[in-house]
């Protein structure tokens, strides 16, 4: 027994030794990297999941690499530093310390419920810019460093709507369903703004191709949660849905609409590889532009907008691939005609003239709540012959319930 | 003894309690430590990384500097505390494994304080009531299963692990519902019902320190510990003696609830600052580890708590600065803790080689 033990504090103490050269031979070699770079930049990124989840926080590694594809072209080198399946809690506040800690410059925090605790650790490191993704305090917070980002994505959505709303029609004109049967299932995770912006810029868009279309909408009051998803697409194939979209975060429902022989469009990922008969399309944001913008600026220095939003015309939203095996006929060309008329502001997502609310056209609308009461109180939205979504801040504030959608919860 | 009668290669053979020596008891943990950070070098062979470096990496992202002890301390607090909650159960080999349901009740508690009271109290009332609701909810959240054990005799193990299920389905109706305040989250609590800090970590570090000389004192020289230990001994001793078991058993539970209880309030006023359904955060699991690595014992507890808190941060760094996946931490704390407690089986029996001869003979 003496003999083991001797040996393996003999073995400790080697192993401390180790430890205590490599540390002072390796420092070195992480000072040499920045010299010969020109520029590099520290930049941290906080995610709520990782990439496995195929859908939101992957679509933010997408944006990560895209972002330092591009920035390597104009010579900047950017180290990020990733931290992967962070709560929505005390673990953020730890994760955008030790970030900035470590020396990131800038750090983008991926999910909505990350800002409270973001907020804790910015005012103690006023160099250093702090980007809470989809949300939206720093317009009253006060704080000259922190920052929000979010992208027009009811734009892709009316496209992805319109592909939808084509496929139905053809549908139709081939006789294979009634009028009447044109139906679009939608799962949503929670009713909030953002969830009712995306399902009604998406009714819009598939009532701009099939004008006898209906839309309704299952909560699943989860963001992620593949089985209550699932369980939601099924329900709504049973009620007699043609076509399956949703607002959540995996991919089940659109294999669940695949075995029910029901179309599908997806969001945040293309979702072709997982239910090749059923998927037409998607839409997602992609988020390589504002990284882009917001590390080039500040590398030089320059101020980052406090609230960031861009859309299709940037090519913050786009489209996936149109799955050409079973979109209906001519959908690429009216498809593309449809973009270019977004573009140039021809074709209004939100325009009044094409929804009512209660039978009535909608002549007002306010766009913030600034009380919490959940009833929104100030800037009026509707001018022009539109609602103007995300224009007063770039977090979505659509909340009204139109005709022609029937929430089922 | 006949030499044709084959020993096994391997026996082996309970020790006697006074046969090992305890520095050699400590030595066999510290072996099984370093034995578990050799397996944790293949680990990280195995991604493509230098052992050495990561482990330092480890250390010093835990240790380093300020700001990461004070979160490796902040890590530490909660498991402290509630591996003390749970310890006086499980010297009376109850089972308590709802410790994560009465931490999330403690929270809950507190938060229905701080809503209802902030701005009619001055802080320190405020966070004195918040305290004593935590403590009280927690500990009516550990006293049902210990009722009906000792009531019904109902299995404590199923009874106080569905009570988790229970209270975090409250709190997340509760989220999502009457206390919303912006999709599907309570709103942060004002300065005036937030933990002050001192020595840059929330004060809740005070709390559990005094918590660990309350059980100690509690459990090594109260009347009630040492019921506990004769109930955990022998139920029927217990009995025998005239010991009101049922009695005792809810006393109990209602003491480690409600210390679960305040861990709560210490996670929701200290850390959070507000209340989410992830708010214990696995916690209440955790410290059962530490509870069995430290044999109950207060003291140790704290050390073992510091180094589960060093690990994890540690394994947080390594996935930042090296690119190490999570995963791959995770492995290194699994092997450290399934060594640490797989070394106290080599204090308790010792093994015996058969010699070359043929004869069964102690090794060394």
């Amino acid at each position: 027994m003496k003999k083991l033990l001797a040996l393996i504090l003999c073995l400790a103490l080697a192993a401390a030794l180790f430890a205590g050269c490599s540390q002072n031979t390796d420092k070195p070699d992480d000072t040499k990297a920045p010299d010969d770079a020109g520029k590099t930049i520290k930049v941290g990124l906080i995610c709520i999941g990782d990439e496995n989840d195929l859908g939101y926080t992957y679509n933010f590694i997408r944006g990560k690499d895209g972002a330092t594809k591009a920035l390597e072209k104009k010579g900047i080198n950017v180290e990020w530093m990733v931290k992967w399946n962070i709560p929505e809690g005390d673990a953020c506040e730890d994760a955008n310390l030790e970030l900035a800690e470590a020396g990131c410059q800038i750090i983008f925090n991926n999910s909505f419920g990350f800002e409270p605790y973001m907020l804790k650790v910015a005012p103690k490191y006023p160099n250093v810019q702090f980007v809470a993704c989809t949300n939206k305090a720093s317009a009253t917070d006060e704080l000259s460093n922190t920052h929000n980002a979010f992208a027009k994505i009811y734009e892709g959505r009316f496209l992805a709507g319109f592909v939808a709303g084509m496929k139905l029609q053809q549908l139709i004109d081939e006789g294979t369903i009634k009028q009447e049967e044109a139906v679009i299932g939608y799962v949503g995770a929670f009713p909030y703004e953002e969830i009712k912006s995306g399902y009604t810029a998406y009714f819009l868009g598939a009532r701009y191709a099939c004008p006898s279309v209906t839309m309704k909408v299952q909560f699943v009051n989860d963001w992620s949660n593949a089985t209550l998803e699932s369980n939601a697409a099924s329900a709504l194939c049973d009620m007699g849905c043609k076509l399956i979209s949703q607002h959540a975060d995996n991919s089940t429902p659109a294999t669940m609409a695949q075995s029910k022989g029901a179309y599908f469009t997806s969001y945040n990922n293309d979702m072709i590889s997982v239910a090749p008969e059923a998927c037409l399309v998607g839409t997602r944001i992609d988020w390589t532009v504002y990284f882009c913008e917001a590390i080039e600026a500040v590398l030089e220095g320059k101020e980052i907008p406090q609230d960031w939003c861009k859309g299709l015309a940037d090519g913050a939203v786009v489209l996936t691939e149109l799955n050409k095996d079973i979109i209906a006929p001519g959908t690429e060309e009216k498809l593309a005609s449809l973009e270019e008329s977004l573009k140039k502001g021809e074709v209004k997502v939100f325009d009044t003239s094409s929804f009512t609310v209660k039978g009535e056209t909608l002549t007002q609308a306010f766009a913030l709540d600034t009380d919490g009461d959940f009833v929104p109180d100030k800037e009026e939205a509707v001018f022009d012959g539109e609602f103007h979504e995300s224009y007063f801040q770039s977090a979505p504030y659509f909340g009204i319930d139109i005709d022609g959608i029937e929430l089922l919860n | 003894m006949d030499e044709k009668i084959k020993s096994p290669l391997i026996r082996l053979e309970k020790r006697s309690k006074s046969a090992l020596h305890p520095a050699a008891a400590w030595g066999i943990r510290l072996g099984s430590i370093l034995f578990a950070l050799l397996l944790g070098c293949v680990a990280i062979l195995l991604s493509g990384n230098n052992p050495i470096k990561a482990y330092a990496t480890m250390i010093n992202g835990a240790v380093g500097n300020k700001v990461y002890l004070q979160q490796t301390v902040k890590k530490a607090v909660p498991l402290l505390g509630c591996a003390l909650a749970i310890a006086p159960c499980f010297k009376m080999r109850f089972w308590n494994i709802g410790a994560e349901g009465q931490i999330t009740a403690g929270a809950l508690a507190a938060t229905f304080v701080a809503r209802l009271l902030t701005g009619k109290l001055p802080s320190l009332p405020l966070l004195l009531l918040m305290a004593l609701a935590a403590m009280l909810l927690g500990g009516v959240w550990g006293l049902i299963p210990g009722f009906f054990k000792a009531r019904w005799n109902t299995n404590e193990t199923l009874f106080t692990l569905m009570m988790n299920y229970i209270i975090i389905g409250v709190v997340a109706w509760l989220q999502a519902g009457p206390w919303e305040a912006q999709q599907g989250r309570i709103a942060q609590f004002d300065v005036s019902a937030q933990l002050p800090k001192v020595a840059v970590v929330h004060c809740g570090w005070i709390i559990v320190l005094a918590l660990v000389l309350f059980i100690h004192v509690y459990m090594r020289y109260t009347k009630h510990g040492y019921e506990i230990s004769v109930i955990g001994d022998s139920m029927r001793t217990a009995q025998y003696a005239g010991m009101n078991v049922g009695r005792i058993m809810m006393r109990t539970m209602f003491l480690s609830g409600a210390v679960s209880g305040l861990v709560g309030f210490i996670v929701c006023a200290g850390a959070n600052h507000t209340l989410a359904k992830e708010i214990a955060g696995g916690v209440g699991f955790t410290s059962i580890t530490v509870a069995w690595l430290s044999q109950l014992n207060a003291f140790a507890m704290v050390a073992i708590s510091m180094m589960l808190g060093i690990l994890t941060k540690g394994a947080d760094t390594l996935q930042t600065m090296m690119n190490i996946p999570v995963a791959i931490s995770d492995i290194i704390t699994g092997l450290l803790l399934f060594c640490m407690l797989g070394s106290e089986f080599f204090i308790n029996y010792h093994l015996i080689l058969r010699r070359r001869g043929g004869k069964g003979g102690r090794a060394k």
